[in-house]
């Protein structure tokens, strides 16, 4: 099988995951999705993942689950090599000021979603980060065109200088 | 590494093919010949099948060259009767073959104009006469890709193209036709207008280098004076197919058009040396100097000014070179070891006709193309036709530079199925065309190019040429 970019949902709501991970229907042919209701579940798959040769390109993470909370997980992603390029999204109604100011300054942030959501709202965020991601990491931007930002995507393609063959 | 069928196929056929001719004894062929024979096999099956990328291919071939029939080699280290073996120095020497050059000279020129946007700002402008009527867009569009794939990658050309469209396709209502037509336009313009130009498209310099070693030099402006002809009138059948097939059932667009010129020093000096070296580019039969050595100057002039920096040269597609190079080093062999013109003899060319022959070139390069890169096909088919020439079988009427020219250019008509060139894949990859589309309007152009060429080469080359 071809290198994966995976997905991952944390989040500990049996209701809210099952809406997350409805609204991430469309991306999911491309890049398959794994889910855990907290962070140590999470810890796993992501290990999983990184053993397998395979990378996360986006992380939706929910701040109040049981045990270590949301923000400090991706805090403690930020540190790792693996997860330099991997967009971090916070999925939450519930951080106070100082876990959302620590989750940008300390875990690189790149998105705050507050519930409820938009089901148009969150199709942008997640096109805009998965967009991004691809685009930093370099990858070759024709999978994606179909399904992602593809005007962004033809821009990065014609940065890169390319050429016929 | 993970490797398919197809690929693997590619590396048994290779290798075998490299190391069965050493076992053979093939009449009429020198011992030189014979290993020229395997290295052409495996560079045929790797290329073909690519177990490898294709660049890679062509450096490899280089050095089995140098190992195998250089006079600093392993095998040939005197002259014998058969066989004078070429210093090591002409096969490494293919890397700066002044078509290499010329290219070298045109990719700064190109990664510049997009680093200070002038691709962008030059698409805006010359879009402007065309209007809002959505075929008129469409033609404008296509003229503006196919000048500018002229002188930068029709690939890169086909992203930047790309970022105008979608945001046209977005707008449009689902089911128009136009959708599927502009998304086409793009691509067959650029694989088309690459044809214009020496520097425009990779099978243009494998042509041209493989005429250079026969001692035939086509000046810049001459090989525009035979292409742009027939790059125009390929354009406007383009255009009026498309429009035919997919008619457009809104009768306005609106494009973006704002946007300006950047104005900094540096993008000034690149404006300067883009218009002054592409003015002595084509002029280059007035003026009698060589286009590769024009090329150097802007090389010079944007790399002293810091219009180009280090990191630009870092980015260049050197692949392309190298694959270029490939190509010609190869040729060297096939024709000194007498490879190319026993491959020639073995089959009876007085049968077919001089129209005949050019039908069938045209036709294989553009069949050969639709499945293959376009500079595999002219480098593969190329040293037959030199071959047939310098050997005489094929008669009088046979002029090499036509049928490097016919092959050369058909290898640019293939643009049936999205693996036939990369903006080909680029347009699919947008997910607004299906394979089919694509088949049907590149199946005609197709046969129109190849009708094109031999109409061509029989009428109007030939009166260009002597």
């Amino acid at each position: 099988m071809d290198h994966q970019i995976y997905i991952l949902v944390i989040e500990d709501e049996l209701e809210v995951m099952d809406a997350l991970i409805k609204d991430l229907e469309d991306f999911e042919d491309i890049f398959p999705i794994e889910s855990a209701n907290n962070t140590e579940e999470a810890q796993l798959i992501v290990s999983n993942i990184i053993e397998s040769g395979d990378e996360i390109g986006l992380i939706l993470c929910d701040h109040v689950l049981p045990g270590q909370n949301g923000v400090d997980f991706l805090i403690s992603l930020e540190s790792q090599q693996d997860f330099i390029h991997t967009k971090k999204v916070l999925v939450t109604g519930q951080a106070g000021l100082e876990d959302t100011v620590s989750a940008i300054n300390k875990a690189n942030l790149n998105y705050y979603i507050s519930k409820p959501w938009t089901n148009s709202g969150f199709h942008e965020v997640v096109i805009k980060q998965l967009t991004d991601f691809v685009i930093e990491r370099k990858l070759n931007p024709l999978k994606f065109m179909g399904l992602l930002d593809s005007v962004r995507l033809s821009e990065a393609m014609r940065n890169n200088l390319l050429t016929d063959n | 590494m993970k490797i398919n069928r197809k690929q693997l196929a590619g590396l048994i056929i290779g290798c075998m093919g490299l190391t069965i001719p050493f076992f053979l004894n093939i009449e009429g062929l020198s011992y030189a010949g014979h290993v020229a024979l395997g290295i052409f096999l495996l560079a045929a099956s790797f290329w073909m099948l690519e177990p490898v990328p294709i660049f890679a291919t062509s450096v490899l071939v280089i050095l089995l060259q140098i190992l195998l029939l250089s006079k600093e080699g392993l095998i040939f280290t005197e002259s014998t009767g058969e066989y004078i073996p070429d210093a090591y120095t002409a096969f490494i020497g293919t890397l700066a073959n002044p078509i290499i050059i010329l290219f070298l000279g045109g990719f700064v020129l190109a990664d510049a104009a997009v680093k200070y946007n002038l691709d962008k700002n030059l698409t805006r402008i010359l879009l402007r006469p065309f209007g809002t009527k959505p075929k008129f867009i469409v033609l404008g569009l296509m003229i503006v890709t196919g000048l500018l794939s002229a002188f930068m990658s029709n690939t890169a050309t086909t992203a930047m193209m790309m970022t105008v469209i979608l945001p046209i396709i977005a707008q449009l209502e689902n089911k128009d036709p136009l959708k599927i037509g502009l998304a086409l336009s793009i691509p067959f313009a650029a694989n088309i207008g690459g044809i214009a130009t020496p520097i425009g498209t990779p099978p243009n310099a494998v042509v041209i280098g493989a005429l250079s070693q026969q001692g035939i030099n086509i000046p810049f402006g001459e090989w525009m004076a035979l292409a742009v002809p027939l790059v125009i009138i390929a354009l406007f059948f383009a255009w009026v197919l498309l429009i035919r097939i997919f008619k457009p059932d809104t009768d306005s667009i609106v494009i973006d058009m704002s946007g300006k010129f950047n104005t900094s020093k540096n993008a000034i000096l690149l404006y300067l040396a883009f218009g002054l070296t592409v003015f002595f580019w084509v002029t280059e039969s007035f003026h009698g100097v060589k286009s590769a050595i024009i090329a150097l100057v802007p090389i010079v002039f944007l790399t002293l000014t810091g219009v180009v920096t280090k990191d630009d040269i870092r980015k260049l597609p050197w692949e392309v070179l190298w694959l270029v190079a490939g190509g010609i080093s190869l040729g060297i062999s096939m024709k000194s070891t007498g490879l190319a013109e026993w491959i020639v003899s073995s089959i009876e060319w007085n049968a077919f006709g001089p129209i005949t022959l050019l039908v069938v070139f045209s036709a294989v390069a553009v069949l050969m193309s639709n499945f293959l890169s376009n500079t595999v096909t002219a480098t593969l088919l190329i040293p037959l036709a030199v071959s047939l020439s310098t050997s005489g079988v094929a008669g009088e009427g046979f002029n090499l530079i036509i049928v490097s020219l016919v092959i050369g250019v058909s290898a640019s008509m293939a643009m049936m199925l999205p693996i036939s060139t990369p903006p080909n894949a680029i347009a699919m990859s947008t997910g607004t065309i299906e394979t089919a589309s694509m088949a049907k309007a590149g199946i005609t152009i197709g046969l129109f190019g190849i009708l094109l060429v031999v109409l061509y080469a029989i009428f109007y080359w030939p009166l260009m040429i002597n």
